[in-house]
C-alpha cells in the first residue's frame, strides 16, 4: 500500500511533464487577463491597508507610524480574542450542516421526480432572497412572545425558546438562519457533480443489490468529493466573513455572545473609526482565513492521494 | 407699527412663503436678505427618521423664500454616519450641510474640525432673523453646539428626552399607582408582571450599546456622574453598581424573556400589543403608539417623567443638530437652510407631529404652538422633562466603544454576571481607549 | 410496482417535503407580513391570513421616489460585474483546469478571502482621487471583487470533470488552444456557465455593503437603497418584507429562467454524453 502511495503519484508527475515537454505552456493567455484584474482591485486596498496597520489612525486625527503596536495590542484584546471563539464555532456549524443537508438535498434532486424543476427553483429561493431583508424577517420570526417560530413550537407542546436574545443559544440559531440560507448552494454545486457522474457504476451495482446507502457511500461519494471540496471551500470562506446575517440579526449580542471577528472589525473600523487598529485585525482576520483555506487544502490534497494510492 | 414689523420679522423667519411675498421692496439693511444666494444648490444629508421627513416634507418653502435649490437624502441612521465620518475625512464630502447626533458625534466633529463656525453669521444681521439668539436654546442645546472657545458649530435642532411611557389599562387592572421613584417603580414592575399571561411590569432596550441610553438615567438619578474632573471615567463606582442592580432586577423579574436582546423595536412591539405595562425610552415614540394601525394601545398611554432616584430626578437626555461642513463652498447658503430648519415654523411642525422637541424655548413655550399637539400629556412630560434634563452620555471622543463595552457589561449581568465584577472589567477595559483618544 | 420501490417513493416525497418545506414556509409567511398592517404584524398568536390586506405596502415601495433609478442602477451594477466576470473567469477556469494549476487559483482566492469591510476605505480614497465617485464605476469594479472569484472556482470545478479526448482529438487535428476553448470545451461547459452566471448575479445584486459607502443618492442600488427604507426605530415589518419581496423578484425570476437551462445542462448528459 505504502509503495503504491509513493509510487503512482511519481508516474503522474512524470507523465505531466512530459505532456509540457509536447506542448509549450499556453494555457496561461486564458489566466493572465483574469489575474490582472484582480491583482489590481486588491493590490491597492491590501498595500493601503498593511500601511495602515503599522500607524495609529483614528479617524480626524493625524496618523503616526507605531510599527506593530497594533498587532500587540490585539493580543491582549479580549473582545478580539473572544471573537475568534465565536468565528470558529459559527464557521464550522455553518460548513458542516450546509454540506450535509446539501448533499442530501442534491441526493433528492437528482432522482427524477414531477414537479422537479419547480421544487428545485423554490429551495434554491433562500439563497436568492437579500440577506439582510431575510436576516429581518428572521428577526421577527426569533421574536420570543410574539414570533411565529415559538408558536409553531408551542403546536407541538415544545416549550417557548430565546433563540437570538439568549447568549447561549444565539449562535445556534444564527447558523440555522445560514444554513437555510446557504444549503442550497452546497446543493446546486453537488447537482453539478451528481451530474457528471457516469451511468455504468450505478448499473454495475444494481446488478450486485447494493443498498441505496451503499451506493451513495462507496459510488457516489467519492465522485462527487471535489465538487464537495469546492462547496466546502466556498461555504467556509463565507461562514468566516458573514456579516449581513449576524449583523442586522444581533450586531453580535446580547452582550458580545455573537460578536465575530468581521463584526468587531465593523465595529472598529465604522463605529469607532480606528481605522489602523481595524487594519490590522484585517490583515489577522485574513491570515486566519488563509489558515484554514490552507488546511482545507492539505486535507483534500491527502484525499487525492490516497484516491490515487487506491487505484481509482 | 414697530409691533407690526416685529411680528412680521418673526414670520419671516419661519414662514417662508410669506415671508418671500412681504419681503420685497424692504430694505436690505438690518433685514436678512433671503435672496442673496438664490441660485445655490445644496446637498444635505440627513439621518432616517422624523426630523428627515420634516425636512423634506417642507423644503420647497425654503426654496420659495431663497431660491436656493436643496437636494437631500435620508439614510438611516448608523450608515450615515459611517458615511459621513468617511467623506469628511477623505477633506472632500458631498454635502454642504449636515445632521448630527451630538451624543454620539459632538467631541469627533470638533476635535476634527469638521464643522463651519456658525458664530459669525449669527451675528449678521443679513444673514439672521432677530429672532434667532443663542440664549433662546435650551442649556443642553448650547451644551452640545458650543465649543471649548464658544463658537456655535452647529444649531441644535431637535432634544431627545427620556420619558416614562405607561399602559393606563393594565395599571388600573392591578390597581397599581404611577410611581414617582425608582424603588415604587420596580415593585409596580413585579406586580404588573403576570407571567402565564404574558404581560410583564417593564420593557425597555436590553441590546448591548442601545441599553446604555436607559442605564444612564438610572445612573444619573443614583448620581452618578460620568467623568471626574479630570476626565477620568467613573462607571465603576457605587451609582453605576445601583444603577446596574436596578436593571438587573428589573428587566430579570418583571420584564418579557429575551430583553437582552431587544432594541427599540422589540420593546415597542411588546408595548405596543399591550404586553408591557411601563417603558422608558426617549419622547418620539408618541407618533407610533397612538397610531391605530399599529398599536393595540391607542388612548391608553400614560406619559410622565422618569421616577427620582435617592439622588435626584433627571431626564436622561440626547439630541440632533444641524450644521455646516467646513469644507463647503456655499457656507453663507448652507447656514440659511440650518437657520430655517431650526425656525419656528418647522420647530412647531415638529413638535407638533410628535416627532422632536426643538431645542428652542420660544417654541416650546409658545401656548399657540402648544395648542396644535394632540396628546397633552405627552407635551406636559416633555416640558417637565425639559426642567430636569442632564446629558445622558459621557461628552468625549470614544462615545461608540464606551456605549459598547459598558453596554456588554450591563447586558452580562442579566444572565446572571455579578454587576460590581462587570463594571470593573468593562471600566479597566474601556479607561485605556479613552486615555488613547483624549490624549492624541 | 414492488412494495420497495412504493417506499422508495413515500421516502423520496417525505425527503422533498422535509427539504422543501422551510423555504415555502419562510415565503409565505414573509408574503403574509408583507400584506398585513403592523397591528396583524405584531399579533400573537400570529394572524396568517389577515382580514384586511395591506396593499399600500407594496403601493409605498413602488411610488417611492427615484424606485425606477435605483432599479436601473442594480441592473447595470450586476450587469456588467456579472459579463466582465464571465469574459475573464470562464477562460481562467478553463486555463487553471488544464494547467492544474492550483497555486493561481489561490491568488483569485485570495480576492475572495479578504474581508469585503477591508476593501472599503481603501477603494473609496482611490475612486476618489480618480474622480469616479458619483458614477457606477466604483460599484461595477468592486463587485468584481465578488464575482470574478466565484465564477473561476465554478468553471475550475466543472472543466475538470469535462473528457479531454475531444480537445486532444482537436488539438491532434491542428487547431489552436483558442479554437479547442472556444469550440470544444465552451459549449461542453455551458451548463457550467449558468451555474457562474446565477450565483456571480446573485452575490452581486444583494451585496450591499459596498454600496452603502460608494454609491451617492443617485448611484445607488436597488439593495442599498432598501436597506434605507429599513428603520430600525419603526415596526414597519409589512413594507420591509414588501419590499424585500420586490428586490428578490428580479433575481427569482431570473432564476425560473435559467433554471431549465441548469437542469436540462445536468441531467441530459452533455457531460457525459458529449
Amino acid at each position: 500500500m505504502s509503495a503504491l502511495t509513493q509510487s503512482t503519484p511519481g508516474a503522474a508527475q512524470s507523465d505531466a511533464a512530459s505532456e509540457k515537454e509536447l506542448r509549450p505552456p499556453s494555457y496561461w493567455p486564458f489566466v493572465v487577463p483574469a489575474l490582472v484584474v484582480v491583482i489590481a482591485i486588491i493590490i491597492f486596498p491590501w498595500v493601503f491597508t498593511i500601511w495602515m496597520s503599522l500607524n495609529e489612525w483614528k479617524v480626524g486625527s493625524s496618523t503616526t507610524f507605531v510599527g506593530l503596536s497594533n498587532y500587540l495590542r490585539l493580543t491582549s484584546d479580549p473582545r478580539f480574542i473572544e471573537a475568534i471563539g465565536h468565528t470558529l464555532v459559527y464557521t464550522i456549524l455553518s460548513v458542516l450542516l450546509p454540506l450535509v443537508l446539501g448533499t442530501f438535498a442534491a441526493v433528492v434532486f437528482h432522482q427524477k421526480f414531477p414537479g422537479r424543476g419547480f421544487l428545485r427553483g423554490v429551495f434554491i429561493m433562500p439563497m436568492m432572497a437579500t440577506p439582510v431583508a431575510i436576516a429581518l424577517v428572521w428577526t421577527m420570526m426569533f421574536h420570543p412572545q410574539l414570533g411565529v417560530l415559538n408558536y409553531l413550537l408551542s403546536l407541538v407542546g415544545i416549550p417557548a425558546q430565546l433563540w437570538v436574545f439568549h447568549p447561549a443559544t444565539v449562535i445556534p440559531s444564527l447558523v440555522l438562519v445560514e444554513t437555510w440560507q446557504w444549503t442550497p448552494l452546497v446543493m446546486l454545486i453537488v447537482l453539478g457533480g451528481l451530474a457528471a457522474i457516469p451511468s455504468e457504476p450505478y448499473e454495475s451495482a444494481q446488478i450486485d443489490g447494493a443498498s441505496i446507502w451503499q451506493v451513495f457511500r462507496f459510488i457516489t461519494l467519492p465522485l462527487i468529493m471535489p465538487f464537495l471540496f469546492i462547496a466546502g471551500m466556498i461555504r467556509m470562506i463565507d461562514a468566516v466573513k458573514s456579516f449581513d446575517i449576524i449583523f442586522a440579526i444581533t450586531q453580535g449580542g446580547p452582550g458580545s455572545a455573537s460578536e465575530t471577528i468581521n463584526i468587531y472589525l465593523y465595529s472598529v473600523a465604522f463605529s469607532y473609526y480606528d481605522l489602523g487598529y481595524g487594519s490590522a485585525i484585517a490583515v489577522v482576520f485574513f491570515l486566519l482565513i488563509v489558515l484554514l483555506a490552507a488546511v482545507m487544502l492539505y486535507a483534500r490534497q491527502r484525499m487525492l492521494w490516497t484516491e490515487i494510492a487506491s487505484g481509482t | 407699527m414697530v409691533n407690526h414689523k416685529i411680528s412680521r420679522r418673526t414670520l419671516l423667519t419661519g414662514t417662508a412663503a410669506a415671508g418671500a411675498l412681504s419681503l420685497t421692496g424692504l430694505p436690505a439693511r438690518a433685514e436678512v436678505n433671503w435672496k442673496k444666494y438664490a441660485g445655490t444648490k445644496l446637498e444635505v444629508i440627513l439621518a432616517k427618521g422624523p426630523r428627515g421627513d420634516n425636512l423634506q416634507k417642507y423644503v420647497k418653502e425654503f426654496t420659495e423664500l431663497t431660491g436656493i435649490q436643496v437636494e437631500s437624502e435620508q439614510i438611516p441612521e448608523q450608515q450615515q454616519r459611517q458615511k459621513v465620518v468617511i467623506e469628511l475625512t477623505s477633506g472632500r464630502p458631498s454635502f454642504d450641510v449636515v445632521h448630527l447626533s451630538y451624543h454620539v458625534q459632538k467631541r469627533q466633529f470638533e476635535k476634527a474640525g469638521w464643522l463651519a463656525d456658525l458664530t459669525p453669521f449669527m451675528k449678521d444681521p443679513a444673514l439672521t432673523a432677530p429672532d434667532l439668539v443663542e440664549s433662546d436654546f435650551s442649556a443642553a442645546g448650547l451644551q452640545y453646539a458650543r465649543n471649548d472657545k464658544g463658537q456655535m458649530l452647529s444649531l441644535p435642532w431637535s432634544v431627545d428626552y427620556f420619558i416614562l411611557y405607561y399602559n393606563k389599562e393594565l395599571f388600573e387592572k392591578k390597581g397599581v399607582a404611577v410611581p414617582k421613584t425608582l424603588d415604587e417603580m420596580a415593585a409596580a414592575a413585579e406586580k404588573l408582571t403576570d407571567a402565564k399571561e404574558g404581560t410583564f411590569g417593564f420593557v425597555g432596550r436590553g441590546l448591548r450599546n442601545a441599553n446604555m441610553a436607559m442605564w444612564s438615567n438610572f445612573f444619573l438619578n443614583y448620581g452618578g456622574e460620568f467623568l471626574d474632573a479630570k476626565g477620568n471615567i467613573l462607571t465603576d463606582g457605587p451609582e453605576a453598581i445601583a444603577a446596574t442592580k436596578l436593571y438587573q432586577t428589573l428587566l430579570t423579574k418583571s420584564a418579557p424573556p429575551g430583553v437582552a436582546g431587544f432594541n427599540w423595536m422589540e420593546s415597542m412591539a411588546s408595548f405596543t400589543q399591550g404586553r408591557s405595562a411601563m417603558w422608558i425610552d426617549g419622547v418620539g415614540w408618541a407618533p407610533p403608539l397612538e397610531d391605530p394601525a399599529a398599536s393595540r394601545v391607542v388612548g391608553k398611554v400614560g406619559y410622565t417623567v422618569v421616577p427620582a432616584g435617592p439622588k435626584g430626578q433627571y431626564s436622561s437626555t440626547y439630541g440632533d443638530g444641524i450644521g455646516v461642513a467646513a469644507a463647503s463652498k456655499n457656507k453663507e447658503a448652507a447656514y440659511l437652510l440650518c437657520q430655517w430648519v431650526v425656525s419656528k415654523t418647522q420647530g412647531a411642525r415638529l413638535l407638533q407631529a410628535g416627532g422632536g422637541v426643538p431645542f428652542r424655548n420660544s417654541i416650546l413655550g409658545d401656548p399657540e404652538v402648544q395648542k396644535g399637539v394632540k396628546t397633552k400629556e405627552w407635551l406636559q412630560s416633555v416640558i417637565d422633562s425639559g426642567k430636569i434634563s442632564k446629558l445622558g452620555l459621557p461628552v468625549v471622543i470614544p462615545v461608540a466603544e464606551f456605549r459598547d463595552i459598558v453596554g456588554a457589561a450591563v447586558t452580562a449581568t442579566l444572565s446572571g454576571a455579578d454587576p460590581a465584577a462587570e463594571l470593573k472589567k468593562a471600566n479597566d477595559q474601556y479607561r485605556p481607549i479613552l486615555e488613547r483618544s483624549e490624549k492624541a | 410496482m414492488t412494495p420497495r420501490q412504493i417506499i422508495g417513493k413515500i421516502g423520496l416525497w417525505f425527503s422533498v417535503f422535509v427539504i422543501v418545506s422551510p423555504a415555502i414556509l419562510f415565503f409565505l409567511w414573509m408574503l403574509s407580513l408583507s400584506l398585513k398592517f403592523e397591528i396583524d404584524n405584531a399579533a400573537y398568536p400570529p394572524v396568517f391570513f389577515p382580514e384586511h390586506i395591506a396593499w399600500k405596502n407594496y403601493a409605498d415601495v413602488l411610488a417611492s421616489n427615484r424606485f425606477l433609478t435605483y432599479f436601473i442602477n442594480s441592473l447595470i451594477v450586476t450587469g456588467s460585474a456579472t459579463l466582465l466576470a464571465l469574459l475573464v473567469g470562464v477562460p481562467a477556469g478553463y486555463g487553471i483546469a488544464r494547467m492544474a494549476a492550483h497555486k493561481s487559483a489561490i491568488v483569485i482566492l485570495i480576492a475572495r478571502i479578504t474581508p469585503g469591510l477591508s476593501y472599503l476605505i481603501p477603494l473609496f480614497l482611490m475612486f476618489q482621487w480618480l474622480g469616479l465617485l458619483g458614477t457606477l464605476v466604483p460599484q461595477i469594479i468592486i463587485h468584481l471583487v465578488v464575482t470574478v472569484p466565484i465564477v473561476i472556482w465554478i468553471m475550475i470545478g466543472y472543466f475538470e470533470t469535462t473528457p479531454m479526448e475531444l480537445e486532444e482529438a482537436a488539438l491532434i487535428d491542428g487547431a489552436t488552444r483558442w479554437q479547442v476553448f472556444r469550440h470544444v470545451a465552451l459549449p461542453i461547459a455551458k451548463p457550467g456557465i449558468a451555474v457562474a452566471f446565477i450565483l456571480a448575479v446573485i452575490f452581486s445584486w444583494n451585496n450591499f455593503v459596498f454600496g452603502i459607502v460608494l454609491a451617492g443618492r443617485e448611484t445607488r442600488t436597488l439593495p442599498v437603497a432598501v436597506y434605507n427604507m429599513i428603520s430600525f426605530d419603526q415596526l414597519s415589518w409589512g413594507p420591509l418584507a414588501a419590499a424585500a419581496l420586490i428586490v428578490t423578484l428580479p433575481v427569482l425570476l431570473l432564476t425560473v429562467f435559467a433554471q431549465r437551462q441548469i437542469v436540462a445542462g445536468l441531467t441530459a448528459g452533455a457531460v457525459k454524453g458529449g
